[in-house]
């Protein structure tokens, strides 16, 4: 079972070096903060994130990002996150094919 | 904070109280002349290290290259001019790649974020100080959170520009963008600045409903928040003590500009900016409710009008400065494949809330507003005629594309329907529209559609900053057709204000975002600059004293050659 999950591990980092190196993280991040931002999603969140902080005492962003990272998360629009998640797998199909 | 005119100077930490004269003595609240001195939650740390010169050289230099590479990298990694691989270091500690480094910044480690280990090597080596490659933000061991200091933001701008403009190219045939220098104050400047009374930074005033004015107040609220038109009549561009025409819209402008930003807070008639109106505008005088847009497009013209250096073509006025753009309209012959371009100039862009089908889209945003309005569009058979293969008979395509685009850009949605056929009355829709607080305008522009390359992925118009637009004002419009109400918001720095003629209120972005917007305003985040030329106008005046003097001179000599004759004839 550990051997398992190490294996896994490791064709993760393996995965996601290649992702980085050949520039398909940053495309991919790209698409998704413009998909986010014409959602609503990010302008919802910077709200959230400054209404926060504006009575938080002593002022932390460790405490902000706890108070919005479940939020954050969960209200990601769904067409979104399968147009994302379709670009990574296609990628990682590209990846063991060649 | 109730209505807040008298609010003037809300500091960015929200409640006022927090900031009595008590705390800091000797500094007025009102003038924020230093911001350091003001900042309360400053990080004592990084502000001893950089007593220190060699220390802060070190820190400065380091927090250079990283800002410096990142931006580098980004770049090449979104428009690679060959696929290449993108260099990656990885965590000193773990080994992951890393797509955001966090870097040391007093030595030579590298590490990660979200496993800890960039925040456990400055635990462990007693360093302070590491920075976030990404976004610059420096982040102190000491105070265990990221802090800010005015240096560290001056020096991530500059680096951030300094790499974008070697990377902007296109913008004038074969040279680079014009680099961005600060404003430095000249001896002379300087003596004059010394005795200067410094005025608020920020005016908000209510203004009265002068019956059926708000369409009026709403337009001059956007004008007020406008930065560009602010630095502009704040600057005294436009004196109307030394102006000399009557029914100047430019002057009223001056008038209004004063007003806002005098010390009286309470709310503003505008009474003789509605009198020149009604003056110099026979469609907008009279009691009647008008359409803010109607009446954006009229203020427009008339401050145009008025404005010194107004000219047909290629007018530099404040207002062409400041809105006008152009759009290019491409039609393709679907046969023969030759492309006719039309260029048309434009001060803001009206956009349809309606898909082709008649029926409001359902999940309307300003993006998809804008694709809408630069989609390719099939032309009937009769609608063109190609000027190469000269038949009519055939089909082409018309496509829509932002030329030049302005440093503020305004929306009008396009709310207000009027049935070409049948007497039925105007109809109003109230679709919902979802606007951001910043969107990149990359995608629309002329540049961008026609390097698309062949695989289908878009082309690169440049740095992503040339794009990037901030919300400033929106425009509301509440109730039916005829009986409806105007309100707007409005932002100053970083906070949200909402303007109902005479009230004004504090606001929050969700609020301002969620509202109906009738139109709305983006200022540009990175404005572009021209190499300096001195205005015609000067130009000019120089010539003119020229010549003054040179008649001068020639009149001088002709009156002593006269007392020389004089001279010779008594001897």
């Amino acid at each position: 079972m550990s051997k398992l999950t190490s294996e896994v591990e490791v064709l993760h980092v393996e995965v996601h070096r290649r992702m980085i190196e050949n520039g398909e993280w940053d495309r991919i991040l790209h698409l998704l903060s413009s998909k986010l931002s014409e959602s609503g999603w990010a302008d919802d969140l910077l709200h959230r994130a400054k209404e926060n902080s504006r009575s938080m005492d002593p002022l932390s962003l460790q405490t902000i990002l706890q108070e919005l990272l479940s939020h954050a998360q969960t209200s990601v629009p769904l067409s979104v996150k399968r147009e994302i998640t379709t670009l990574i797998k296609q990628f990682v199909r590209e990846q063991f094919e060649k | 904070m109730s209505a807040s005119p008298d609010s003037t100077h809300t500091a960015l930490f929200g409640e006022e109280s927090t900031f009595s004269n008590e705390a800091h003595p000797g500094i007025e609240p009102s003038v924020s002349s230093d911001t350091s001195e003001n900042d309360i939650n400053r990080c004592s740390h990084i502000t001893s290290v950089f007593a220190d010169p060699s220390a802060k050289a070190g820190i400065v230099g380091k927090f250079k290259t990283v800002v410096a590479w990142h931006t580098r990298r980004t770049h090449g990694a979104l428009h690679p001019a060959k696929r290449r691989k993108v260099s990656s270091p990885t965590c000193d500690t773990c080994n992951q790649t890393l797509s955001r480094p966090f870097v040391c910044l007093q030595c030579s480690f590298t590490g990660c974020w979200s496993g800890g280990h960039i925040t456990d090597h400055l635990k462990e080596t007693v360093h302070t100080f590491c920075v976030d490659a990404k976004s610059g933000s420096v982040f102190c061991s000491e105070c265990d959170d990221f802090v800010f200091d005015d240096t560290i933001d001056d020096l991530y701008l500059s680096t951030v520009l300094s790499v974008e403009e070697q990377k902007t190219k296109f913008q004038v045939e074969k040279r680079g963008r014009e680099p961005y220098q600060p404003w430095i104050p000249t001896g002379d400047e300087s003596i004059v600045l010394k005795d200067a009374a410094t005025v608020p930074c920020q005016g908000r005033r209510g203004l009265l409903n002068l019956g059926q004015t708000c369409f009026l107040n709403v337009i001059l609220q956007s004008f007020i928040h406008n930065p560009l038109l602010r630095n502009y009549f704040l600057s005294d561009r436009h004196n109307s003590r030394l102006c000399k025409h009557s029914d100047c819209t430019c002057c009223e402008m001056d008038n209004l500009f004063t007003e806002i930003y005098s010390p009286t807070n309470t709310p503003f008639g505008p009474t003789s900016f509605l009198a020149t109106t009604w003056k110099v505008s026979a469609e907008m005088s009279g009691y009647a409710q008008q359409d803010a847009h109607e009446f954006f497009i009229t203020a427009l013209n008339q401050i145009h009008g008025t404005c010194r250096g107004s000219t047909n073509i290629s007018c530099n006025c404040i207002i062409h400065q400041t809105f006008a753009g152009q759009f290019q309209s491409d039609v393709t012959c679907e046969k023969c494949g030759t492309v006719t371009s039309t260029i048309d100039p434009m001060l803001d862009i009206s956009l349809e809330l309606r898909s082709k089908s008649g029926e409001p889209a359902a999940d309307n945003t300003l993006a998809s507003c804008l694709r809408r309005y630069t989609k390719q569009e099939k032309l009937g058979a009769r609608e063109y005629s190609c000027s190469k293969c000269t038949k009519a008979s055939h089909e082409a395509v018309k496509r829509l594309s932002i030329r030049t685009l302005p440093p503020v850009l305004s929306f009008q949605f396009k709310r207000f329907e009027h049935k070409t056929s049948g007497k039925a009355a105007p109809q109003k829709i109230d679709a919902p529209i979802r606007i951001p607080a910043s969107i990149n305008m990359a995608p629309y522009t002329t540049l961008a559609m026609n390097t698309t390359g062949k695989d289908g992925e878009t082309g690169y118009p440049g740095p992503d900053a040339m794009y990037e637009y901030d919300l400033f004002a929106v425009i509301n419009h509440e109730g039916q057709m005829d009986n409806g109400h105007y309100t707007n918001f409005a932002r100053f720095q970083d906070e949200w204000y909402r303007f109902d003629d005479d009230k004004v209120t504090p606001s929050t972005l969700s609020d301002c975002l969620a509202s109906n917007a009738y139109m709305c305003f983006y200022v540009k985040r990175h404005l572009d600059y021209k190499p300096y030329v001195k205005p015609t106008y000067l130009v000019a005046r120089e010539k003119d004293i020229v010549r003054e003097q040179a008649m001068e001179r020639e009149k001088e000599a002709a009156r002593m050659k006269e007392v020389d004759d004089a001279l010779i004839a008594m001897v």
